[in-house]
């Protein structure tokens, strides 16, 4: 391993590290206001923003861990974290710990692991490894293969049933290969196909899934199952109005309309308190840091590098687009939360490690070249 | 910064691939700002006010039921408070759970509650409490309290709760309160589930006056149903207090009168027409429909051979017997068809066709004029006024002088009666009117149907100066006069003597004392016709089915006040000898007992003038 270059510190992309830090600031803010509810005339908290603040601590721990070393060590790491996943994946049905009727853990006693978390990163590795190997577009076997390498994992998480982590790898990969780019008729036949097989895919969908998606149509088809979250969620969304009802004032929210506010639906108590002004400019925050990873991507010093960057991109792409999507009654609702706005222990681990990855492609750029 | 670097690889990076990020990031950009425009601006108002909405439950705060009063004060229906189990759907998430749990503590059969919460679920809205059980005993209640925190949508309500003190004695005139109905609910828009509302008597007809005005809260709440905050938008205002013209001393006294009889008394004051007692027996408890009758206690009234439930003093009708000699006098008179003096021959009885009317009096009374033919009854007499007058100068009459409608008093479901008229029988039967049937409606048999009430208005007339007031039951109410008696000073001051001499000399003697002018008339009202064989049997061998109805309406006058007491006690024989004893007690108690006289029971035993009518 070369030892650290001490420039490389001041090649830090300060940028995309400044909008991370402001787009969890704002999470954590947000937390704040989510976690508490009234009671009486007192305000009661439950700690979820303390706890988001540990969680982010740790995050920046691994982000720092994950720059120090060059990433084109991630190579040699890709396929054997690939196999590693698939094993633990594997073992999930057998010997998993069922959460809310879910089985995605693995106990090992001092911690809980969610091999879907691990799958994500093996498939960005996997994928950026074998996508930069070759230049141009990608024609069906190149497709094909990469296909067969990823689609694997991904299935397994979706069956768990974890749909969002599922989707977060597919699109993940997806949104690769479309950067990479596919040949001309390989884009054709896929334009066509693609769209055809959507439907097949219904079959597959459990009967909750498929009430999510006919929901997202007509919430008022069940008012107080699924069609609740988007109707409540767009209650409070819309109240906010133009200037927003205030910091810790979002009645919605603070009444406890809103449902799992703290977390997939942690972006409406936001719209509620800071209204269309406020919504606006968060918005504007994720399309600027995702302008910069965009831009790490382009940037980076070799197509691997590049690669990784997109990955990174695409990941926290869907993610947003998703979760906004969701809560702001435009997509079906599926579980996933918005990168730094939403609690979560291993989301937010997760996103720090991929800025961290980033970073590291980022402050690498000028290593071997420099105007 | 320069726009690319050629990879160690010396491969650019993908140029199709970065425009591709950067349009979706603009994409992205785009579709939420149009987005969360629509939602917040553009709609933002809509869901302003659905937030409103979801936020603020109102709640109705309940106004206190009118208090009833007697004249002197005593509450005849009052408020309590009563405690009731709701359930707030929208906050129950188990509701089997929770009504399992509820049938647990308070020992009632789960499918009941059950029935209980489907029925209710259809007319209650998801954040309206639901009422479970209506009437929570103090045990029970605090056994609900230490447990209903872990189930969540349980609500103790507290609530008014009438509560009539003397149940069995005020029953026919106060009738009762109880939970709202659909049809209720139906016809009165201010209604809500669970309220109560006058289902009969008093509490029905003046339901406006007693019910006074729910206030409105509203109350702040999050989802789980937790109240954070109320405020009151508007104030309950409580029904008014009634005070009534019953003495509830006097009610009680006529009632244990009556005891152990299926009869009716009105006791009025002449000259206001406001009700001093009004008694109808055998009664109900007021009190057992409040809270909902158990069926089969419901059953029990319901099929009860002496009925209980009817009003008999304005709710049933029965022939007057020869208490309706007063009004054939009055309209003779007032026709001008024979004068006071005019005498009659009778042998005992009358010939029409090929059929013999009989007096009373087997022997016939000889030669009677108006005032002994009052005086003693005599039948023959009124028949040959009734042929002189024909059936319908009697039905004008009768109606003028408010027979055959109802009196207008403040109770529901009064019976108009029936005075028939050539063109009614056509009309109900499509046959013609018969002389004999003039006859016996002259004597107030056959047809001829009046109210115990109707009959005390026409005698209140009589000696007020002929003015026809509307009975009245509230105390302040104006004195609401109807109509004016068709009949001159003269002639009606001569009918109200012939009164006063039926108590001195006549069929009515029971009731005389010296300290008070006292006048009345009996009646007997045949129930059946009887077999020739039977006729001449005693009350008390008769079953008593047939058995004639008792009547006796009187007026007494005392230190410048007047009443009126009329009594029918049904199938109770002849008049004068049952229903006279209970008028007299009355007077006792409206008079104060009689000087030098005895006991008015004893005076019964005692004095047996001429069995009478």
């Amino acid at each position: 391993m070369s030892p650290i270059d001490r420039r490389l510190f001041t090649h830090i992309n300060w940028p995309l590290l400044a909008m991370v830090a402001m787009l969890f600031g704002t999470g954590v803010l947000n937390l704040y206001s989510a976690s508490g509810f009234r009671i009486g005339d007192g305000v009661s908290l439950n700690p979820f923003y303390q706890k988001q603040c540990i969680w982010g601590l740790a995050g920046l721990c691994c982000l720092v861990a994950l720059t120090v070393f060059d990433y084109r060590y991630l190579k040699h790491a890709a396929w054997p974290l690939m196999i590693v996943t698939l094993v633990l994946l594997a073992l999930v049905p057998v010997i998993g710990k069922t959460v809310y009727g879910a089985k995605r853990w693995l106990d090992f006693g001092a911690f809980s692991l969610q091999p879907s978390e691990l799958a994500k990163f093996a498939t960005l590795l996997v994928g950026a490894l074998m996508l930069s190997k070759d230049s141009g577009r990608l024609g069906w076997l190149s497709l094909l293969t990469v296909l067969a390498v990823v689609l694997p994992p991904a299935a397994m998480v979706i069956v768990q049933p974890d749909l969002g982590s599922g989707l977060n790898i597919l699109l993940l990969l997806c949104g690769m290969i479309l950067y990479r780019g596919l040949a001309g008729r390989v884009f054709k036949v896929l334009l066509v196909t693609v769209p055809a097989l959507i439907p097949c895919g219904w079959f597959f969908l459990k009967p909750y899934q498929k009430l999510r998606i006919l929901t997202l149509f007509n919430p008022e088809r069940d008012p107080l199952g699924s069609g609740y979250h988007i109707i409540q969620s767009q209650i409070a969304i819309g109240s906010g109005q133009m200037w927003g009802k205030g910091f810790l004032e979002g009645t919605q929210s603070q009444l406890r309309f809103l449902p799992e506010k703290h977390t997939d639906f942690a972006v409406a108590v936001f719209a509620e308190e800071w209204g269309f002004v406020g919504s606006i400019i968060l918005v504007a925050m994720f399309c600027v840091f995702l302008t910069l990873l965009a831009g790490v991507a382009r940037d980076a010093k070799d197509r691997f590098g590049s690669f990784l960057a997109a990955g990174v991109f695409f990941y926290f792409f869907w993610q947003i687009l998703i979760n906004m999507g969701m809560v702001l009654g435009i997509m079906p609702v599926v579980g996933i939360p918005l990168p730094f706005i939403s609690y979560g222990g291993s989301a937010t681990i997760v996103n720090f490690c991929l800025i961290g990855i980033a970073l590291n492609v980022s402050m690498r750029r000028f290593v071997f070249k420099k105007t | 910064m320069p726009k690319t670097y050629e990879s160690d690889s010396g491969q650019q990076t993908p140029r199709g691939g970065l425009i591709l990020l950067q349009a979706l990031v603009l994409g992205l950009f785009c579709l939420f700002t149009l987005r969360l425009w629509y939602l917040q601006v553009h709609r933002g108002e809509h869901f302003s006010d659905l937030a409103r909405e979801n936020q603020m439950r109102q709640a109705s705060i309940i106004a206190a039921r009118g208090m009833i009063l007697d004249r002197n004060g005593k509450a005849l229906a009052v408020n309590e408070p009563s405690f009731a189990l709701g359930l707030i759907r929208e906050d129950c998430e188990d509701v089997q759970g929770t009504l399992r749990k509820v049938a647990e503590w308070t020992g009632l059969d789960y499918q009941v509650l059950l029935d209980t919460y489907i029925r209710g679920k259809k007319r209650s809205k998801p954040f309206e409490p639901l009422v479970l059980i209506s009437n929570l005993s103090y045990e029970l209640l605090a056994k609900i309290e230490a447990n209903a925190v872990s189930w969540p949508g349980l609500e103790i309500l507290i609530r008014h709760k009438r509560y009539y003190p003397d149940g069995m004695l005020m029953a026919h005139v106060l009738g009762y309160v109880a939970e709202a109905n659909e049809e209720d609910l139906e016809k009165d828009s201010r209604l809500a589930l669970g309220d109560h509302v006058g289902k009969q008597g008093l509490e029905y007809v003046l339901e406006q006056r007693l019910r006074g005005e729910k206030g409105l809260k509203q109350i702040e709440v999050d989802a789980y149903g937790r109240e954070h905050d109320q405020h009151v938008l508007l104030e309950p205002r409580a029904g008014g207090n009634l005070k009534l013209s019953i003495d509830a001393g006097l009610q009680a006294w006529a009632a244990k009168q009556l005891e152990g009889q299926a009869g009716a008394i009105a006791v009025l004051e002449a000259d206001t027409g406001k009700v001093a007692a009004l008694v109808s027996q055998p009664s109900y408890d007021s009190n057992l429909f409040v809270l909902g009758i158990p069926p089969k206690k419901w059953k029990e009234l319901r099929d009860d051979p002496m009925h209980p439930i009817q009003n008999r003093v304005a709710q049933s009708v029965y022939p007057p017997g020869s208490t309706f000699k007063l009004l054939m006098a009055a309209a003779a008179l007032s026709e001008g068809l024979i004068k006071t003096t005019d005498t009659v021959f009778c042998s005992g009885s009358y010939r029409v066709g090929d059929h013999d009317f009989h007096c009373w009096k087997k022997g016939g009374h000889g030669s009677v004029d108006m005032r002994s033919a009052l005086v003693h009854s005599c039948d023959v007499y009124f028949y040959q006024l009734g042929e002189r007058l024909g059936i319908d100068r009697i039905n004008r009459y009768a109606l003028q002088a408010g027979f055959g409608a109802p009196t207008g008093i403040d109770l529901p479901h009064e019976r108009g009666g029936l005075i028939p008229s050539t063109a009614w029988k056509k009309r109900r039967y499509g046959e013609n009117w018969t002389r004999g049937e003039t006859l016996n409606a002259s004597i107030g048999q056959g047809s001829v149907q009046v109210s115990p009430l109707q009959l005390a208005k026409f005698v209140a007339s009589l000696v007020n100066g002929g003015r026809i007031i509307r009975p009245s039951l509230v105390l302040d109410d104006p004195v609401d006069v109807q109509a004016k008696l068709n009949l001159s000073d003269k002639d009606r001051e001569f009918i109200v003597r012939a009164m006063a001499d039926t108590v001195q000399a006549g069929t009515a003697q029971k009731l005389k004392r010296p300290d008070a002018v006292i006048g009345g008339k009996t009646g007997t009202a045949q129930v059946v016709r009887l077999a020739n064989a039977d006729i001449r049997q005693k009350t008390h061998e008769m079953a008593y089915k047939q058995r004639d109805h008792a009547w006796i309406a009187t007026w007494g006058q005392k230190d410048g006040k007047t009443y009126v007491v009329v009594c029918m006690v049904e199938h109770g024989g002849h008049g004068g000898e049952t229903a006279g004893p209970i008028v007299r007690s009355i007077y006792d108690y409206l008079f104060g007992p009689a000087p030098g006289m005895p006991k008015a029971q004893k005076a019964a035993e005692a004095a047996r003038p001429e069995v009478g009518d």
